[in-house]
This record gives structure tokens, C-alpha cells and sequence, in this order.
């Protein structure tokens, strides 16, 4: 363990929470019978990350297809241990008392200290998808708390002290960490014509943004649900081939890369803001952190009002994680990553339930609410993210579907879309696009092409009424004047009516009389002729009359002949 | 009754002509004629008499029926004889 996570944590080289925490495991490892998995999880994230940096120097499907294979294997063997030790482990208990003391601590604490267990977890649940030996994972990760627990506050303060130097350096370095990833992505949008690798290892984390939140409230699971419905069509009619060998890889780049940055995403979130925002790539990290706060706030209120009883909650975690179990195989069987999600999702929702459960059974109330506060600050933050990342987006297309999953999923997603849609879109909206390209141009095309239309629309027939309706009302306005009358507004629609009919007849008329002189014009004089046959005109009334009694004086100089200087007449005739 | 369903006598009114807007009935009615120019004029002339004319037979009919308001029977009724008369 302690070698691989050097390995791992070498970039870093900074005294983190997690590496703490790390240390924790290790010491923790050796007290505990459990060791073999540690053991096992630390050869599982060896795999994982040797994999994700290969990708970097090579990428290359099979090498990825085959560590995810082997990953589920090993989970698999796992998985049998986990349902029994569940019940056994006391260290949970510690892990609670350390969730429940921390918060009292300080005020900037609570989150900290909270954090550290969920995110782990987090990112357990994500490997789970790639790897089925996730259950195993959990365990090692719930130890190191007990070994915390048994110091207690004194750890927890100590890390508070880090965590100050520790957040500034991650305020420092996180922009760097942060570009990381990004430069995965570009890189992935780049090549991801040829490497179906990179380009998909985003999808997959948008797929378990979605199975996060899906746990707390119903309306949520139901716009998730569709959501993840229309993904799974599009993802199966474009890529049905690929999809089963793209998610594992997917979910695998994504460990690694959450890995990296981490631990300095988490002071990121709780405490500075403007930061966070400045980090898209942390961002979606956060947003998982995120999500298992609220998986774990909207735990506790729905337990809250359930009596607790340990060995209740123990059993309902055994029969959980049985669960778990009989949904990993299928997932091993059905490699397609739309399989897998569904199960991921229970297991999400069992960390949860597990982690909700141990808080509560151990802690008061109070405590589980004073976090619920912390998370819910988070959780704005989170959603201002939200509706950044969202307006971001809009010009990109993500029309409600992603806002309600955002919202209903998480900030998270909202955060981690802004990579991911990339990365997603090309693929549903274009099947065979070369993505390079396709994630840059396509997004913003389509949009608009799909927004302004609806826009153009709208305004489109009005004007086209308007123009005819100001005409008539022209007239309808003359009716008024020359009826010196009052009237009924109903006297004024039948006038518009009326006038639409002469109008109509006007035009028939013209048209006849152009006919029968051989003309496609319509000349003044068949208008003449026109007002002359419709007694206007007539012997004594001539039509330069009529036009002098009743146009203003400029038109009468269009129409009238008369004589200018130089020997000219105007209208020529 | 009111204000709402009656309009009073406008006093004041543009003369100017919408050209535009008749050039536009002309050509959506009759896309394959063109109307020459000041033709639209000579149109906008007919249309002002016409309306003259309708407004005075309305009128005629609001005080045969002593009734101080143009209504819409009025002007219906007007509109027949006018539209027949008017015809080309």
C-alpha cells in the first residue's frame, strides 16, 4: 500500500488530508484482519493508475480493456469478504465519532473533517463501475477513521492546522493540478477520433453524477432517469460496439484524474469560491464531493425521522451490500457501461444509506444537522456553480435535460459538464464526427441552430400580420374621421373586413382590366377606368380632380402632369 | 357605454399614404402583375374614396336608425351597397 500511495502521491509531495488519511490505512492495515484488501485495493488502484498513465504515453484500448477486466475479477473475489465484515467492523463506529466531533471543532473544520471520508468513498463508488471490487474498497477507506477515532479530536486539530497551509497550497498548486485534467480533455478531443479513450472517460462520469444524486429526492431520480434514458438510446444506436469497451476504460482515467487533484480540490470547495470557479477541472470533483454531501445530508434527514438502531442499520447494510453483489455480476456480464450504471447507482446509494447510518447511529442529531448545514453552504456554492456552468453551456445547446439533471443530479454535474458535455455531445448529437473537431464547432452549431429557429418564429408571422394590420388600420383610422361619428369597435373590425374585400375586388379588377389591354401592368389608366366605372369618375369629375381634392400636395405632383423649368414635365406622360 | 366599446371621431389623421403597404396587398394578391409607378397612389386614391364613401352610407344608416353610434349593423349594411358599388 504505503509504496503504491507513494507512488501515487509523489507528485503531490504535500501533506494533505488524504495522504493522512493514507498513512492512517496503512498503520490501520496492519492492526486489522482486513489487510488482503487493502492489499488487493492497492494493487487494484496500481492497476487503475498505471493504466491512466500509459493512456498518457500510449493509448491504447486493449491495454485499458484488459486492466478493467482484471480490476472486476479481483473485485469479485472481494465482494465475498465484504458482506460479512460489514456487520463486524467497530472502526465505522470510530469513523462516525470522528464525523460527529469534527464539526464541533470550528466552523471551518466541520467540512473539512467531514469531507475526507466521503470523498474516498466517492471516488470508490466511481472505480466500483470500472472495477466490481469496489465493496472492498469501501472498507479499507472506513479504517482509517478508527485509527483516527482513537486519537480523536487530536487529529482532527492537527489536520486543521495543515489544512490551513495545506488549503493555500492547494489554492496554488490547484490551478495547475486543474489544468491537468484539461489537458487530458483537449488532448482527448483531439485524438478521440482515433482514441475512443480519451474522448469517452469523461461520459462515464457524467453517467455516476446522475446515479449519485439519483438517491435523495423522487423528482430527481425521474428527470436523471430520462436523462440517462436518452443518453443510453443515443449511446446505443451511435456506438453500440464501443459503449461496452469505452465506459470501464472511461471510469478508470477518471479515478486517476480525481486522484490528482483531490486533495486540493476539497479546501476548494468549503472555502473559497472564487477559486472553485476559477477551477473548472477541480469543479467536478467538488461536485462529486458534493454529491456525497448531499447524498449524506439527504441520509440523515430521511433516517432522522426513523428510529435508529445499530443492528438494524448493520443488517439493512448486509442486505445492501448482498445487493450489491448480485448487481456487480451483471455488471461484469453486461460490460455495456448503461448496465453498470443502474447497479453503481445502488452502490452509491448504499455508501450513502451506510455512511448516513453510521453518522447517525453513533452521533446525535445535532451533530448530523451542524453538517447538514456545512454541506448545504457547499451545496450553494455548489449550485451557483450550477447555473454558471449552465449559462456556459446554454450557448452549447444543453437545453433543459441538463439543467434538471444538474439541479436533480447535482452540483457536480453542472460543474463537471462543462468537460464532459464536451466530450459527450459530439457523440449523441453527431455519431461518427471526428470529435476533435466536433467537440469544439459542434456544440456551439447546434444550439443555435436548434435555439434561434424557435425565436425567428415567434416574431416571424407577427410582423408579417402587422404590416397588413397597420395598412388596414390606416383606413380604418380614415373611416373613423369621415364618419364624424362615434363607433363601435365591432363597426371597426367589420370596416377592416370590408376594406380586405375591396381590396380583393380592387385587385381583380386591376388584373381584368390589364388582361384586356394586353398588359402584365397595372397603368394609371386602368385605374381610371377602374374609378370611372365605379361612378368616382365621371364627366364632370375629372381624376385630377379627385386627386387634388383629396392627396396631399406631394403626391398630387406625382400624379399631375404639370410643366417644370427647362421645358420639362414631371410625371412624363 | 361606453368608452371601451366606442371609439370616438378621430380629428386628426395622417394623409400620407402607405405606399409600401399597398404595393405589398397588390403584389400578394396579383404576385405575377406589377403596378406602375404611382399606380399605388391612383390605388390609395380609390381606397380613400371608397372608405369615404363607406363612412358616409354608414352614417347615413347610424341616423336612420337614430342611433348616435356608428355600429357594426351599420356598417355591414353600408358595406353591401358600397362593395356593389364599387365594383370594377
Amino acid at each position: 500500500m504505503a509504496e503504491t500511495m507513494a507512488e501515487s502521491y509523489n507528485r503531490e509531495s504535500e501533506p494533505t488530508t488524504r495522504t493522512l488519511l493514507r498513512r492512517v490505512l496503512d498503520t490501520a492495515d496492519t492492526r486489522t484482519p482486513r489487510r488482503r484488501r487493502s492489499a488487493r485495493v492497492s494493487a487494484q488502484k496500481a492497476l487503475l493508475e498505471t493504466p491512466s498513465s500509459r493512456r498518457l504515453s500510449s493509448p491504447t484500448k486493449m491495454n485499458v480493456r484488459r486492466r478493467s477486466h482484471r480490476a472486476r475479477s479481483i473485485g469479485r473475489l472481494a465482494h465475498v469478504h465484504t458482506s460479512g465484515n460489514l456487520e463486524e467492523q467497530t472502526p465505522r463506529t470510530l469513523l462516525k465519532n470522528i464525523l460527529l466531533t469534527a464539526p464541533e471543532s470550528s466552523i471551518m473544520m466541520p467540512e473539512s473533517v467531514v469531507k475526507p471520508v466521503p470523498t474516498p468513498q466517492v471516488v470508490q463508488s466511481s472505480r466500483r463501475e470500472s472495477s466490481r471490487g469496489s465493496l472492498e474498497l469501501q472498507l479499507p477507506e472506513l479504517e482509517p477513521p478508527t485509527t483516527l477515532a482513537l486519537g480523536l479530536l487530536a487529529p482532527g486539530r492537527r489536520k486543521q492546522r495543515l489544512r490551513l497551509s495545506v488549503f493555500q497550497q492547494g489554492m496554488d498548486q490547484g490551478l495547475p493540478l486543474s489544468q491537468e485534467p484539461r489537458g487530458n480533455a483537449s488532448a482527448s478531443s483531439l485524438t478521440s477520433s482515433l482514441n475512443l479513450t480519451f474522448a469517452t472517460p469523461l461520459q462515464p462520469q457524467s453517467v455516476q453524477r446522475p446515479g449519485l444524486a439519483r438517491r435523495p429526492p423522487t423528482r430527481r431520480a425521474v428527470d436523471v432517469g430520462a436523462f440517462l434514458q436518452d443518453l443510453r438510446d443515443t449511446s446505443l444506436a451511435l456506438a453500440s460496439p464501443g459503449d461496452s469497451l469505452r465506459t470501464p476504460v472511461a471510469t478508470l482515467q477518471m479515478d486517476t484524474v480525481l486522484e490528482d487533484t483531490q486533495p486540493f480540490s476539497q479546501p476548494l470547495v468549503g472555502r473559497s469560491p472564487s477559486v472553485y470557479h476559477s477551477l473548472p477541472c477541480t469543479e467536478a470533483e467538488d461536485a462529486e464531493r458534493a454529491v456525497s454531501h448531499r447524498t449524506q445530508s439527504s441520509g440523515p434527514r430521511l433516517q432522522n425521522h426513523n428510529p435508529r438502531k445499530p443492528a438494524q442499520l448493520l443488517a439493512a447494510k448486509a442486505k445492501k451490500v448482498d445487493a450489491l453483489a448480485v448487481s456487480f455480476p451483471n455488471n461484469s456480464s453486461a460490460i455495456s457501461g448503461e448496465d453498470g450504471v443502474e447497479p453503481l447507482q445502488d452502490g452509491v446509494g448504499e455508501e450513502a444509506e451506510e455512511r448516513m447510518e453510521e453518522g447517525l447511529s453513533v452521533s446525535k442529531v445535532m451533530d448530523t444537522t451542524g453538517t447538514q448545514g456545512s454541506v448545504r453552504t457547499e451545496k450553494s456554492k455548489g449550485y451557483r456553480e450550477m447555473t454558471e456552468a449552465v449559462e456556459a453551456k446554454e450557448p452549447e445547446g444543453s437545453s433543459g435535460d441538463e439543467d434538471i439533471s444538474g439541479r436533480t443530479a447535482s452540483t457536480e454535474l453542472a460543474s463537471s459538464t462543462t468537460e464532459f458535455l464536451q466530450a459527450r455531445r459530439p457523440q449523441f448529437l453527431e455519431p461518427a464526427p471526428p470529435p476533435s473537431t466536433a467537440v469544439l464547432s459542434s456544440e456551439p452549431l447546434e444550439p443555435l441552430s436548434t435555439r434561434l429557429p424557435p425565436r425567428a418564429r415567434t416574431p416571424g408571422p407577427r410582423p408579417r400580420q402587422d404590416p397588413h394590420k397597420t395598412g388596414l388600420s390606416h383606413y380604418v383610422k380614415l373611416f373613423s374621421f369621415y364618419s364624424k361619428m362615434p363607433m363601435e369597435k365591432a363597426a371597426l373590425e367589420m370596416v377592416e373586413k370590408c376594406l380586405d374585400k375591396y381590396f380583393q375586388h380592387l385587385c381583380d379588377d386591376l388584373e381584368v382590366f390589364a388582361a384586356h389591354a394586353g398588359r402584365k401592368t397595372v397603368r394609371p389608366e386602368d385605374l381610371e377606368l377602374l374609378m370611372r366605372r365605379q361612378g368616382l369618375v365621371n364627366d364632370q369629375v375629372s381624376l385630377h380632380v379627385l386627386v387634388e381634392r383629396h392627396l396631399p400636395l406631394e403626391y398630387r405632383q406625382l400624379l399631375i402632369p404639370c410643366a417644370f423649368s427647362g421645358n420639362s414635365v414631371f410625371p412624363a406622360q | 357605454m361606453a368608452f371601451s366599446t366606442t371609439v370616438s371621431q378621430r380629428k386628426h389623421i395622417k394623409r400620407k399614404a402607405p405606399r409600401g403597404f399597398l404595393k405589398r396587398v397588390f403584389k400578394r394578391q396579383k404576385p405575377h402583375l406589377r403596378l406602375e409607378t404611382s399606380g399605388d397612389l391612383l390605388v390609395h386614391l380609390n381606397c380613400l374614396l371608397f372608405v369615404h364613401r363607406l363612412a358616409e352610407e354608414s352614417r347615413m344608416n347610424a341616423f336612420e336608425s337614430k342611433c348616435g353610434v356608428i355600429k357594426k349593423e351599420h356598417v355591414q349594411a353600408a358595406a353591401k351597397v358600397i362593395l356593389k358599388k364599387s365594383r370594377g
